[in-house]
């Protein structure tokens, strides 16, 4: 067996989080946070009353307090509003980033498994290519195209993440494939919409579905290491990662700028993850 | 090699593993050694780290030519002459000079007694072979070559006397001549394809470049011969220093950290938010001054709407709250410079010190008097459909403390109504960008010793580029014909009264024209080790100078 | 080697597959350089002069000729191809030096920093899987630990480590290139994520073999818990690394760039950051290449690991 066969992620059962007082506290606070950021996502003003975009540079480098609850940065602007407000554009291009990634593993992934050994061969070798470039360097030279925004952005991070995703669906299209649910539903004389619509979809989706949930908090982190660098969204966008990228001058006279965008990546991050997990839990059990 | 830092901390990275490993309990570092303070006399011997944030493109000056390859150049070439901070012109690898009455040929008489490192002799070839370089257009130097745009020939009339021929008079010539940037170096090293003089060019100065390492330093070693200082210097002869290790560090608080670690003896560019440490630390010392020239600006393009109208340049200099800027992410260590020429610059006038401040209800005024007086729903004012949007590239080599400077005229600007587009991009597209007209504002700077930077930046002898895309130093497309007749006149004579007289009508002109937002002067700023002494500040650049310096052992 | 029969044909036809392979990524790499270099906006000439330079029409002719930027851009592509095949990296337009002496001064460096995080890595993700499968308890406890580390983004805890270490408490360097106390947070920073990534996996990997038959027939035969797990399933449990190693070094050489910049360390990452900023293509090829390159040996090296630390083989061999 080939070390190159094997996936990268796995999906197989995991152990849960689990606390003393009740097994499912942390699903129960990934779930409160994804809400919360989904809700500054949709809707900041809820969250924050400030202006995101305002500066006062007569406040700026205030530390945490009553008035500004998480500080203010170097143009004297609320953390807070700017993280909540930030919320959206990480979810976007987290999401758009998975959508585009999922969308071209699969485009990859079903002609390798039940395309025949030559398109396998093909597959696998485009698999190579994509993992041997880097996002980063497909992002620089993006960027050096489209120059630095979200939109460039997302495709850099959607097609860096994709062959991970592709490689993991194309294993379990090929485990369906061994496992001869198509040779029996074509002998049963089904078509082939109806191996589709029976076998491959439900086969695909729940795999699918648990990768989107835990693709999204990493695609976010692709996306802010990118923002870091530059490459993000213009001024005055309110980008998490671009955030943390100014901040980390004043990080010894002002270290909240650098840090709570870190905190919401992270915890975004975990969020998803712990959501991601306790989705292939219940498809394991339900499945099996 | 450097023994002293690699003794702490081969100890002191063993000991952090250990620490790390028990889960950060705090315990006592490594013992720092202090040493004793009581040597008030230079010591030969030693090595000196500096430590500065950007690195050279080419290490030869006379190739393009910006800050970082100057204070390189400035601690191995010498030049044919110095200025001291009066503005006066001393001897240095010229001896003596004569200028014809009708100013077109400077006779330099040089020094017999100079050599280059690399063994060849200092003579008439050699100014010659240097001024042919510059002006070479194969060189590609725009700071050099630009300066010498009159230069017409050398004449050699024997060993050690040349004789400089212009095209036109040039008043400012001898100052040009006494910066870095037209360092003289070995002929024979000039000969060499360029690329091979960029990496280890050759000159007669206190040091001799030994090896540079990519993103990493460069090393210099002490040239023994040299006794033909400048008369800025302290002394005369060999320099203390055995080596120099000229360290790049582009994070600026990583920078200060390892001053404040002892892991480097002196940086330059200190960052603003340092500056109150730097000051309460009783091991460091600071060396600051401004640099004559143009000071930061950003320059509005007046080729293209919406700037090719004046009153909308004046109400966006007057959106722009500088002070402010200043005051946050600069801590008030960075003063305003609000007219078109720095305090230090010889012939600065202050009367055009507010000439523009922060002023939004003026500005609104002007924007309705120039016809901008309908906004669209997101507050930005429009003329006959169009926003008044206000393009602004920025290069990826830009600080973040300026990146926020600028973000900062973003949003006040908005409430005038421009809709100001922070372009990040890398630094080629914008430099293709700028080459083609293709901005609004441009930030830069210009730093030269002598108030003829005007003419550089503002006359309409600087707007085109060889008629090909390429930089072009008067970016703000500023073309006014008693301007140029003003600047070039003041190049005519050599009379201070006149000069002061025509240089203050320059100014006045530049600043009633609104061509820049003019933010803070260019400085030079070191933070230095207490056992370091005298580490110095060349007069007419104010670059660094390591050849007095020395270091208790 | 392996003796199953037909083994020698098999093998030398998986081997010219992955020789192909190799070199179908090194042929897309320096195609995709070459079209996205030219489709950005700027002129090469003004990137190989360098921006500011004043230059005239006599010296823009000689440069386009001299870097064939007058020919049809198909040609200009052969040549680029052709170079590449013949190893004739040519000379970068920002460094002005042979690209070859750029790679050979940048990449020890971002070696160096790639081995070190990824050991680093492992020995966390071994000693959190071994010593915690004991107890349930330590168990998830490791686990949350582990999904916690593996969430934390690179860049930030490089800033935090700068700021814990050598800013505060000033025990090691802020800034360089210089021996092992510089290399030292940066790769801490690479490696805890990737180290809380591989746990997870391995860990997961260690369980399922826990269940598998042949440990309870090793248990059976008297074996200690600890030779059960050290000597048997330890070596199934680490397959699914290995693996993963080779898709970690393509991640930690762009994970690298940041950790570069941050600790202002020499790198081709960092290199490769400037090398697009001014549109060197020679130098953004040879790097690129550069990278594909050790991303396949990583590759040959972790099916050979794989090979060699596959007890299944060894134990047929047996």
């Amino acid at each position: 067996m080939s070390a190159t066969n094997s996936l990268p992620l796995s999906l197989k059962a995991s152990p849960r989080l689990r606390l003393p007082a009740g097994k499912h506290i942390g699903l129960a606070l990934a779930l409160l946070y994804l809400t919360l950021l989904i809700l500054a996502a949709i809707a900041p003003h809820l969250l924050a009353h400030g202006n995101p975009y305002g500066i006062a540079p007569r406040e700026a480098f205030t530390a945490p307090g009553w008035q500004h609850p998480l500080g203010t940065d170097q143009s004297g602007r609320d953390m807070w509003t700017r993280l909540i407000f930030g919320a959206r554009n990480s979810l976007v291009i987290g999401i758009g980033s998975i959508l585009l990634a999922l969308s071209v593993a699969l485009s990859l992934a079903i002609p390798g498994a039940f395309g025949g050994a030559v398109a396998e061969q093909c597959v696998k070798w485009i698999f190579e290519i994509l993992f041997s470039f880097p996002a980063v360097v497909l992002a620089l030279l993006l960027t050096a195209i489209f120059s630095s925004g979200t939109f460039p952005l997302i495709v850099a991070v959607g097609i860096g993440a994709a062959p991970g995703y592709g490689r993991m669906l194309f294993g379990q299209f090929l485990t369906i494939r061994h496992a001869g649910f198509i040779e029996a539903a074509r002998s049963l004389g089904h078509s082939p919409a109806h191996i589709l619509r029976r076998h491959l979809v439900p086969n695909a989706f729940r795999p699918l579905l648990i990768a989107g949930a835990m693709g999204v908090g990493q695609t976010i982190i692709w996306a802010s290491s990118l923002s870091f660098l530059g490459l993000g969204a213009p001024p005055p966008a309110a980008e998490w990662g671009t955030m943390l990228a100014m901040g980390r001058d004043y990080i010894a006279e002002a270290w909240w700028i650098t840090f709570f965008p870190g905190v919401a990546i992270v915890l975004t991050m975990l969020a998803t993850t712990t959501l991601g997990r306790f989705l292939k839990n219940h498809f394991e059990t339900s499945s099996s | 090699m450097l023994a002293r830092n690699t003794a702490t901390h081969t100890c002191k990275a063993v000991f952090s593993s250990a620490l790390l490993a028990a889960l950060c309990l705090p315990l006592a570092a490594c013992h720092k050694n202090k040493h004793a303070r009581n040597a008030t006399s230079p010591i030969s011997g030693g090595t000196l780290i500096y430590a500065t944030d950007r690195e050279p493109v080419c290490l030869d000056p006379h190739v393009q030519g910006d800050m970082p390859q100057v204070f390189v150049a400035q601690q191995y070439l010498d030049s044919l002459v110095s200025m001291d901070k009066a503005g006066s012109i001393h001897p240095w690898l010229a001896s003596s000079w004569d200028i014809s009455p009708d100013g077109l040929a400077y006779t330099f008489h040089l020094r017999s007694d100079v050599t280059f490192t690399d063994g060849t002799p200092f003579t008439a070839e050699a100014v010659k072979a240097n001024l042919d370089h510059m002006a070479n257009p194969a060189t590609q130097s725009s700071t050099a070559g630009g300066y010498i745009r009159q230069y017409h020939s050398t004449e050699i009339v024997d060993a050690h006397t040349a004789i400089i021929h212009l095209s036109r008079p040039y008043a400012a010539f001898l100052e040009v001549l006494a910066q870095g940037f037209l360092g003289i170096e070995s002929p024979k090293a000039l000969a060499r394809p360029r690329d091979l003089n960029c990496q280890a060019p050759v000159g007669s100065g206190p040091f001799r470049i030994v090896r540079w390492d990519r993103q990493n330093r460069i090393l210099f070693e002490r040239n023994p011969a040299y006794h033909w200082a400048p008369s800025y210097a302290l002394h005369n002869g060999p320099a203390y220093l055995n080596r120099i290790e000229w360290r790049f560090i582009p994070e600026p608080s990583a920078r200060f950290a390892a001053l404040q670690a002892a892991e480097v003896d002196a940086i330059d560019t200190l960052p603003p938010e340092a500056q109150t440490p730097a000051q309460h630390n009783a091991d460091l010392w600071l060396l600051m001054a401004d640099r004559p020239g143009n000071p930061t600006n950003g320059t509005l393009n007046t080729r293209r709407a919406p700037f090719n109208d004046a009153r909308v340049r004046e109400a966006f200099l007057r959106s722009a709250d500088i002070e402010g800027a200043l005051g946050s992410v600069f801590f008030h260590h960075y003063r305003r410079a609000g007219g078109p020429l720095t305090p230090t610059t010889p012939f600065y006038s202050p009367d055009f010190e507010h000439a523009a401040d922060y002023n939004p209800q003026r500005a609104n005024i002007l924007l309705d008097q120039a016809g901008w007086s309908a906004k669209d729903a997101d507050g930005i004012r429009t003329k006959e459909g169009r926003r008044l949007t206000v393009h602004i590239p920025l290069r990826s080599s830009l600080s973040n403390s300026e990146r926020t400077l600028w973000e900062q005229v973003q949003a006040t600007a908005r409430e005038t109504g421009f809709d100001v587009l922070l372009e990040n991009a890398d630094d080629t597209s914008v430099n293709a960008r700028e080459g083609q007209w293709d901005y609004d504002v441009r930030i830069g700077y210009w730093n030269t010793n002598t108030a003829d930077v005007l003419r550089i930046v503002f006359s309409s002898e600087f707007l085109d580029a060889a008629g090909i895309s390429g930089h072009h130093q008067n970016e703000s497309g500023f073309s006014n014909s008693y301007f140029d007749r003003i600047v070039n006149e003041a190049l005519l004579t050599t009379d201070t009264e006149q000069r002061r007289n025509l240089y203050y009508q320059a100014q006045k002109i530049a600043s009633a024209a609104f061509l820049q937002i003019t933010t803070f002067p260019q400085t030079t700023r070191l933070a230095i080790s207490k056992r370091v002494h005298d580490i110095r500040l060349e007069p007419a650049l104010n670059v660094t100078t390591l050849y007095d310096a020395w270091v208790e052992q | 080697m392996i003796s199953f029969p037909n083994s020698g044909f098999v093998f030398l036809k998986k081997l010219m597959i992955r020789v192909g392979g190799a070199c179908l990524v090194l042929f897309a790499a320096a195609t995709l350089t070459f079209i996205t270099l030219h489709l950005a906006p700027g002129d090469p000439v003004t990137a190989i002069l360098g921006g500011s330079a004043n230059p005239t029409p006599e010296t823009i002719r000689e440069i386009r000729e001299e870097y064939g930027l007058d020919q049809p851009l198909m040609v200009q592509y052969a040549l680029h191809i052709w170079h590449v095949l013949s190893g004739h990296l040519g000379a970068s337009f920002s460094q002005h030096m042979p690209v070859t002496d750029v790679l050979w001064q940048q990449a020890p460096p971002t070696l160096k920093l790639m081995l070190s995080s990824l050991v680093l890595a492992w020995v966390f993700a071994v000693l959190s899987v071994t010593l915690s499968a004991r107890k349930p308890f330590f168990d998830s406890a490791f686990s949350s630990l582990e999904t916690f580390f593996a969430g934390l983004p690179q860049f930030w805890i490089g800033i935090i480590l700068l700021w814990l270490f050598a800013y505060q408490l000033g025990l090691l360097p802020p800034a360089g290139t210089h021996g092992f106390s510089s290399l030292i947070l940066p790769s801490l920073s690479l490696a805890i994520p990737l180290g809380g990534f591989l746990a997870q996996v391995m860990r997961e990997s260690f369980k399922t073999t826990l269940d598998q038959p042949f440990v309870l027939t090793a248990r059976a035969r008297g074996l200690s818990d600890n030779a059960v797990r050290f000597r048997h399933v330890l070596r199934h449990a680490l397959l699914p690394g290995v693996s993963l190693s080779t898709w970690a070094v393509g991640a930690l050489v762009g994970n690298a760039v940041a950790v570069e910049f941050i600790f202002s360390r020499q790198g081709v990452g960092r290199q490769l950051f400037l090398a697009v900023s001014m549109h060197d293509m020679p130098l953004v090829t040879g790097i690129i290449l550069f990278i594909s390159v050790v991303y396949i040996l990583a590759s040959f090296l972790a099916d050979i690991l794989y090979v060699i630390v596959d007890p299944r083989i060894q134990e047929a061999r047996a």
